[in-house]
C-alpha cells in the first residue's frame, strides 16, 4: 500500500470528523499562535531597549566618578569622589586616538522659573560636544558656541519636557529664564529623545555651558561625569580599557588602590540588558514547551478516543489484508495532519496578530522567522510523537478480537 | 493436497477469572476445490474456527497449515497478504465500514493489495450487479437493509478473487429468493475451483455443499460426504 491512499484513508477520516479534528488542532493552533507572538515580543522589546541604547550616544562610554556598585540590578555611585576633573576629560580626547569625542558633564536637580511659572527641572553643564556624544539633535535654535563656553555666558539649550513645564505652548526661543536667581537666555531647543535605559526622562534638561555652570552653580572644580564618543563600535573595548589606564596614572593610583571611578560602556550595558532579555527568552521558551505539551495531549487524546471507537474499522481494514504496519501509518498521518493543521492555523493566527498589533496597535513586534520554522518542525513532531502511540496501540490487536470489540 | 489442514486446534479464551474453551482438539482437512458446509448449534464454537481458518486469530494450540505453509511462523506482513490475497470473508455480522458506500466498501480488499488490477471499479460493479445491488453502489451501510448489507459483503470477498471463501452466515438475513440467488453464486464458484467453507443452520443451505462437517461444543461431531444423486433420487 502507498503514501498516497495511506493519506486518503487518514483524509478521509478527519473530513468524516471535522468538529473533532478541529479541537484535536486547537491546542497547538493556540501553543504555536503564542509562540510566535511571545518570540515577536520579545524580540520587539529586545529592540526597544537597543534602540534605548543607541539612542543614548552611538558608541558611548561614560565615565562616573567614584566607584560604581551594583546594587538592586542597577548601579550606583558610591560615596563623594572629587577626583575627576576637566583635565581628565582633555587629556582622554588628546591622547585616546580611538576617542572622538569627549563631552564633560554636572548637573543638578533645581528650580527653574519663567515669569510666573517654575518648574524643577535638571540644569546640566557641558560642552560644545555634548549634544552630538549624546546624540540630542536640535530642534530650533542653535547649540552655545565655543565663546559662550570661554566666557562662561548665561546662555540654555532646553529639552521638551522643560519646556512644556515652563513655558506651556509658547515659542522658549530667545526668552530668559531664571535659574538661582540669574537669568539664562534660551537659544535653543532640542528634538525630544524620551527615556534613557534607567527610565528616566532625558528631555526634562536645561543645558548650559560648563564653565558657566561651574562658576555660577556649582562652584566646584571636580566633575562627576565625562561622556566618551568612541571613534567606531569596534573601538569601545579599545578605548575603554585606555581612558582606564590613563585615568589610574592621571589620579596616581597605585597599584593596590581601587579605581575611584567607573567607566560604563554602551556594551557594558547592552550586556546587562541582555542577561533580562535572555531571562524573557527561556520564560518564553517554556511557556512555548507547556503550551505545545498541551497541545500535543490534545491530539494524544483524541487519537486515543479515535482508535477506541473504530477498532472495528481497523478490524475490517486488517481482514481483508491491512498489516500493521498499514494501520499505523494511517493513524499516524491523521495525527500528523492534525499538527500541522494546527501549525499552519497557529502560524497564520500567529503571524496575523503579530503583523496587526504592529500595524494597528502601539506595539514594537519582530516577527521572527525561526521561531516560525521551528514550531512547525515542533508541529510535525508533536503529531508523530503524541499519535505514535495510539497508532501502534491499534495495529496491535488481533484482527479478530478488534471485530468483536464492542 | 490438502489446502487446508488443522491438526489439533484448540483455542480458549482468557477472560479475568475464567477461561472458555471454544475449540477442543479439531483435526480438519480440506482439499482445493472441496464445498464444506459447517453446521452446529449456536456457540458450538463455528465462527471461532472460521477466524482462525481465515487467519484472524491464532489457536490457543494445534497446528494449521493454510496452502502448504505453516500460518503460526507467517510475520503480519505475510499473514495479512494471505488473508489479502487468498481468502474472501463473508462475515456474520458483515463488518463493512461505516459511512462508506458500497462500492467503496467493495473494493476496499484491493486498497491493500500488492498489485491491484486496473479496473477497480468497473470490477466492483459488476459484483453488485451480480448479488442485486446495482441500484444501491453510494449507498453507506447504514441506508442499507441486513440483506442489502449481507450482499455488499458478499461482492467484497470476491472483488480479489481468492481461492478460499470463508462464508459465515451468508443466506441469514435473506428472503429465499436472494438466498438462492447467492447459493447460485457458490455454485458457480466451486465450478470455478473455488474452495468455499460455509457455515449454516439452515439444512437446505448445507445441502449445496459436497461435504458437510458439523461440531457440537467445539468438537467436530460427524463429517460426511454428501451424495447429491441420493438426494435427488429421493426428491
Ligand atoms: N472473546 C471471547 N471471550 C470469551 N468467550 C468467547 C469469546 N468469543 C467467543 N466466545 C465464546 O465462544 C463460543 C463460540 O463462539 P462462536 O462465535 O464461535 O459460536 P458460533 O458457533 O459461531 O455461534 P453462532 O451460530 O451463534 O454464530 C461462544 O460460546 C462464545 O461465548
Ligand atoms: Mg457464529
Amino acid at each position: 500500500m502507498n503514501i498516497f491512499s495511506s493519506l486518503g484513508i487518514a483524509i478521509k477520516a478527519l473530513r468524516a470528523h471535522k468538529a473533532r479534528t478541529f479541537l484535536a488542532s486547537l491546542g497547538i493552533l493556540i501553543g504555536i499562535a503564542s509562540v510566535i507572538i511571545m518570540v515577536a515580543i520579545g524580540k520587539g522589546s529586545q529592540q526597544e531597549v537597543m534602540d534605548v541604547i543607541a539612542g543614548m550616544g552611538e558608541n558611548l562610554i561614560t565615565v562616573n566618578a567614584g566607584e560604581m556598585k551594583r546594587r538592586g540590578g542597577r548601579l550606583r555611585l558610591t560615596g563623594n569622589v572629587t577626583t575627576l576633573t576637566v583635565r581628565d576629560a582633555n587629556r582622554i580626547m588628546d591622547e585616546i586616538g580611538e576617542v572622538e569625542r569627549v563631552a564633560p558633564f554636572e548637573q543638578k536637580s533645581m528650580t527653574a522659573k519663567f515669569g510666573n511659572n517654575s518648574a524643577e527641572t535638571t540644569i546640566a553643564g557641558s560642552t560644545i560636544d555634548f549634544p552630538i556624544v549624546r546624540d540630542y539633535k536640535l530642534k530650533s535654535g542653535d547649540v552655545f558656541s565655543e565663546r559662550d563656553v570661554k566666557t562662561a555666558n548665561r546662555v540654555a539649550v532646553i529639552g521638551m519636557t522643560a519646556v512644556k513645564n515652563l513655558f506651556g505652548e509658547e515659542d522658549p526661543l530667545g526668552q530668559v529664564i531664571k535659574v538661582h536667581f540669574m537669568p539664562y537666555k534660551i537659544i535653543g531647543v532640542f528634538e525630544p529623545k524620551g527615556v534613557d535605559t534607567n527610565g528616566l526622562d532625558q528631555d526634562d534638561l536645561v543645558l548650559i555651558p560648563l564653565s558657566t555652570y561651574m562658576r555660577r552653580i556649582a562652584n566646584q572644580t571636580f566633575i562627576t561625569r565625562i561622556f566618551v564618543k568612541a571613534s567606531s563600535r569596534k573601538n569601545i573595548a579599545k578605548a575603554s580599557k585606555k581612558i582606564h589606564e590613563l585615568l589610574r596614572e592621571n589620579h596616581k593610583l597605585t597599584d593596590d588602590r581601587n579605581d575611584d571611578f567607573t567607566l560604563v560602556s554602551q556594551l557594558d550595558i547592552e550586556e546587562m540588558k541582555k542577561e533580562t532579555t535572555e531571562m524573557f527568552t527561556k520564560l518564553i521558551v517554556g511557556v512555548a514547551g507547556i503550551s505545545l505539551l498541551v497541545g500535543g495531549i490534545g491530539i494524544l487524546a483524541v487519537m486515543l478516543i479515535s482508535v477506541k471507537e473504530r477498532t472495528r474499522e481497523i478490524g475490517i481494514r486488517r481482514a481483508v489484508g491491512a498489516t500493521r504496519k498499514d494501520i499505523v501509518r494511517q493513524f499516524l498521518y491523521e495525527s500528523l495532519i492534525i499538527g500541522f493543521l494546527g501549525g499552519g492555523l497557529g502560524v497564520a493566527l500567529g503571524v496575523g496578530l503579530t503583523l496587526g498589533l504592529t500595524h494597528w496597535g502601539n506595539w514594537t513586534l519582530i516577527l521572527d522567522l525561526n521561531s516560525i520554522w521551528v514550531a512547525s518542525w515542533a508541529c510535525a513532531g508533536i503529531g508523530v510523537l503524541f499519535g505514535v502511540f495510539p497508532a501502534i496501540k491499534a495495529s496491535k490487536l488481533d484482527p479478530m478480537v478488534a471485530l468483536t470489540t464492542e | 493436497m490438502n489446502l487446508i489442514e488443522m491438526n489439533s486446534i484448540c483455542k480458549s479464551y482468557r477472560n479475568i477469572g475464567f477461561e472458555t474453551k471454544v475449540l477442543k482438539d479439531v483435526t480438519l482437512h480440506i482439499k482445493e476445490g472441496d464445498y464444506v458446509g459447517i453446521i452446529g448449534p449456536s456457540g458450538a464454537g463455528k465462527s471461532t474456527l472460521m477466524a482462525i481458518m481465515g487467519c484472524l486469530a491464532q489457536p490457543t494450540s494445534g497446528e494449521y497449515i493454510l496452502d502448504g505453509e505453516q500460518v503460526g511462523k507467517l510475520n503480519d506482513r505475510k499473514l495479512s497478504r494471505v488473508r489479502n490475497e487468498k481468502i474472501g470473508f463473508v462475515f456474520q455480522a458483515f463488518h463493512l465500514l461505516p459511512g462508506v458506500s458500497a462500492l467503496e466498501n467493495v473494493t476496499l480488499p484491493l486498497v491493500y493489495a500488492k498489485n491491484p488490477p486496473g479496473n477497480i471499479k468497473e470490477r466492483a460493479r459488476e459484483l453488485l450487479a451480480k448479488v442485486g445491488l446495482e441500484h444501491r453502489l453510494h449507498h453507506t451501510p447504514g441506508q442499507l437493509s441486513g440483506g442489502e448489507q449481507q450482499r455488499v459483503t458478499i461482492a467484497r470477498s470476491l472483488i480479489s478473487d481468492p481461492r478460499i471463501i470463508l462464508a459465515d452466515e451468508p443466506t441469514g438475513n435473506l428472503d429465499s429468493k436472494n438466498g438462492i440467488e447467492t447459493m447460485k453464486t457458490f455454485d458457480s464458484l466451486v465450478k470455478e475451483g473455488k474452495t468455499i467453507i460455509l457455515i449454516t443452520h439452515d439444512q437446505e443451505v448445507a445441502q449445496h455443499a459436497g461435504r458437510i462437517i458439523s461440531i457440537l461444543d467445539g468438537q467436530i461431531a460427524s463429517d460426511s460426504e454428501v451424495n447429491h444423486e441420493a438426494q435427488t433420487r429421493s426428491l
